[in-house]
């Protein structure tokens, strides 16, 4: 087995005994999306704007959860430790950390979906299948980009407030993306509706992962 | 088999403005077996750390065996164990055999439960076994790739008398396989019985101090 | 870096600076539409010329620190995103002022007020890390990778709040562009503003560029001091 099928699985393994990362980011897309219709007013509360965007809201948060705790386990008993002296390289540390983050973050997003339909009265159609590709390439981007920040967060005294005051200026122009793409798609609009908003999500992810495939050596060099 | 195990050179660390290490000249040779003592904050954890790969010293070069690619050959037991609290004990020295691309991990993880005396917790988690047992667990880890530099810091602490006999006994095998050791302790009286070089850190600087034989 | 460099610097800035006050507060008609609060721009775009042109001298110097590992990048990056910080607030602060009687509002999603937002967030989040960290090759070598990641996120924030913009029904008639330089004497204006500005940046970076080499200077020595007493 290769270090990274080993890494995701023991983070896959740990995970399941735990449920610590999942429960928290379900529990936590459930109150916004719960918070934003209490937030907008009735009328507010119905279109598929305000849903995308509660959507996305709850991506983005629970997001960052999600991202400070896939590098946090490791911090129990040292452990980061022992894997940064293993003979494995930075990046596909970063690549398995990345798709055990990717795992977790489905897992609340496919609960916040429902939660969206049921909350703003939409129903369970196609449209919502011509969806998933948007917040695929969404989870992705943000994955990427926030388990690099996360690393470079864990070197502050501040924090887990680092983090969302990294990522949320560097993650909008993926926001505004999603959040139109998903609005058009929720509308009943067919899928080249949204390519605009497509393009600008497969840029932002290549972007990320290509920097954090190249660029976590340095952040994850060593442990003070 | 002219290149010695570890070599550092002109080390120096500092945090900030405080001088934690001073031009430290160091080497250790395959088969040999190096104690440095010092009290606390002498800067023996940080030196550990630089000698492991694990800091990156201020000035000043670390090299095992002649280069500074050598992670695969280095096994390493510090303060903290290492292990996943939430996996068991087979599982974490699965993990840790498979991440040094061993045959076999399982099978390996296995017999050296056995030879730390821990058969009996092979499916025990992490959290739930003492910290006795997991001190000797973090030396299964540290040595399951058989390293050729084994850096141990302060490995005698929170191990009772068999378990400081059984770490003797691993040091002892890993010398007879030609593989450089090298401990951190507050005194060496665990040490008897074996050959060793000793050092002093003081405030920064690495002394010799003699080369000495504790009868035991 | 050298005294007599940064003095001459200064004084450079300090001609142009007056000379530019002179021409946007005196010599330059007032244009047609939007009188005589147009004048800011003469202020405003050349912040905004300088606070991107920091953003990219953050993420050049980050690069170059990865790639050398010399501490002046480092410091370089610093200094950087600290005068272009200062830039950027007054970007968002004139843009605010002139808004006001033109659009009628102090704040406005426009795309380029958007962009410059993101940016100033940017810049802040970055300075903040920098403030949090220790000083170690480390925390270095984190501040750089983060000044190299937010500076390949403008193109994507430009292209995406344009759409976003132009896309989204436009609440107010933005001038894209309409801001009438039919006379030549406001290209000449504008043109000697964005020298002004040009070296007061980087009169102001070099600067600061100088007090941080000090500092690690005087790091170095404080470290010897304490080497040499302690040892022997």
């Amino acid at each position: 087995m290769s270090a990274f099928a080993a890494i995701l699985r023991k983070d896959l393994r740990l995970e399941l005994r735990s449920g610590e990362s999942t429960i928290a980011m379900v529990a936590l897309s459930i109150l916004i999306l719960v918070v934003v219709v209490f937030a907008l007013s009735q009328a507010g509360a119905r279109g598929t704007e305000a849903a995308a965007g509660a959507l996305w809201i709850a991506l983005l948060f629970s997001g960052m959860v999600g991202a400070t705790r896939a590098l946090g386990a490791e911090r129990e008993n040292g452990c980061i430790a022992g894997l940064l002296i293993a003979p494995v390289d930075r990046a596909t540390l970063y690549l398995a950390k990345l798709a055990a983050a990717l795992v977790f973050m489905a897992v609340a997003e496919i609960a916040a979906v429902i939660l969206m339909v049921l909350f703003f009265n939409l129903s369970f159609d196609s449209g919502l299948l011509r969806m998933v590709p948007i917040l695929a390439l969404g989870l992705l981007g943000f994955a990427a980009l926030a388990i690099m920040l996360a690393a470079i967060a864990g070197h502050t005294r501040l924090g887990d407030l680092t983090l969302p005051m990294l990522a949320v200026p560097i993650y909008v122009p993926a926001l505004i993306a999603g959040v139109k793409a998903s609005a058009v798609l929720l509308g009943g609009a067919p899928f080249g509706a949204a390519w605009t908003w497509i393009r600008i999500l497969i840029a932002f992810d290549v972007i990320y992962t290509v920097a954090g495939y190249l660029l976590f050596e340095h952040v994850m060099a060593e442990q003070a | 088999m002219t290149q010695p195990a570890l070599a550092a050179h002109g080390v120096a660390m500092t945090f900030g403005v405080v001088p934690v290490l001073r031009n430290v000249e160091f080497e250790l040779w395959p088969g040999s077996l190096v104690a440095i003592s010092g009290v606390n904050g002498s800067g023996k954890s940080t030196l550990v750390k630089i000698f492991a790969g694990l800091l990156r010293p201020t000035s000043g070069s670390v090299a095992v065996f002649g280069t500074s690619q050598a992670r695969r050959r280095v096994g390493l037991v510090s303060h903290q164990s290492f292990l996943y609290p939430r996996l068991t004990a087979a599982e974490n020295l699965e993990f840790y055999a498979t991440l040094y691309g061993l045959g076999d991990p399982r099978e390996r993880a296995m017999r050296w439960l056995a030879r730390i005396g821990l058969e009996g917790f092979a499916d025990y988690r992490v959290r739930t076994i003492s910290r006795g047992n997991e001190q000797r667990l973090a030396l299964a880890r540290a040595l399951i790739g058989d390293p050729d530099l084994v850096i141990m810091d302060e490995p005698f602490t929170a191990l009772d008398a068999d378990g400081v006999s059984l770490a003797k006994d691993l040091i002892k095998a890993s010398l007879a396989r030609g593989a450089a050791v090298l401990i951190t302790a507050h005194g060496t009286d665990a040490l008897a019985g074996l050959d060793f070089e000793l050092y002093d850190l003081r405030a920064g600087r690495l002394e010799r101090r003699r080369v000495e034989r504790i009868a035991g | 870096m050298n005294r007599n460099f940064i003095a001459m610097l200064g004084i450079v800035t300090a001609l142009l600076m007056v000379a530019a006050l002179y021409m946007a507060f005196l010599y330059v008609p007032n244009e047609a539409t939007q009188g005589i609060v147009q004048r800011i721009f003469y202020f405003h775009v050349p912040c905004a010329w300088v606070a991107f042109a920091g953003f990219g001298l953050v993420a050049i110097a980050g690069a170059l620190y990865l790639w050398l590992g010399d501490q002046i990048w480092d410091d370089l990056g610093q200094a950087a995103a600290e005068t272009g910080m200062v830039f950027c607030t007054l970007v968002l602060i004139t843009g605010s002022i002139w808004a006001k009687p033109i659009w009628g509002v102090w704040w406005t999603w426009d795309s380029r007020l958007t962009t410059t937002l993101l940016l100033w967030l940017m810049y802040g989040g970055y300075l903040m890390l920098r403030a949090a960290a220790d000083e170690t090759p480390q925390s270095a070598r984190v501040a750089a990778v983060l000044g190299i990641i937010a500076a390949l996120d403008v193109p994507v924030v430009i292209v995406s709040v344009r759409l976003w913009r132009t896309i989204h029904p436009a609440v107010l008639v933005t001038r894209q562009g309409g801001h009438g330089l039919e006379d030549p004497r406001m290209v000449a204006t504008l043109l000697v503003a964005m020298a002004a500005f040009t070296a007061l940046f980087a009169w102001l970076l070099i600067l600061r560029l100088a007090t941080l080499r000090t500092r690690a200077r005087l790091n170095r020595l404080t470290l010897e001091i304490a080497l040499a007493e302690a040892g022997d």
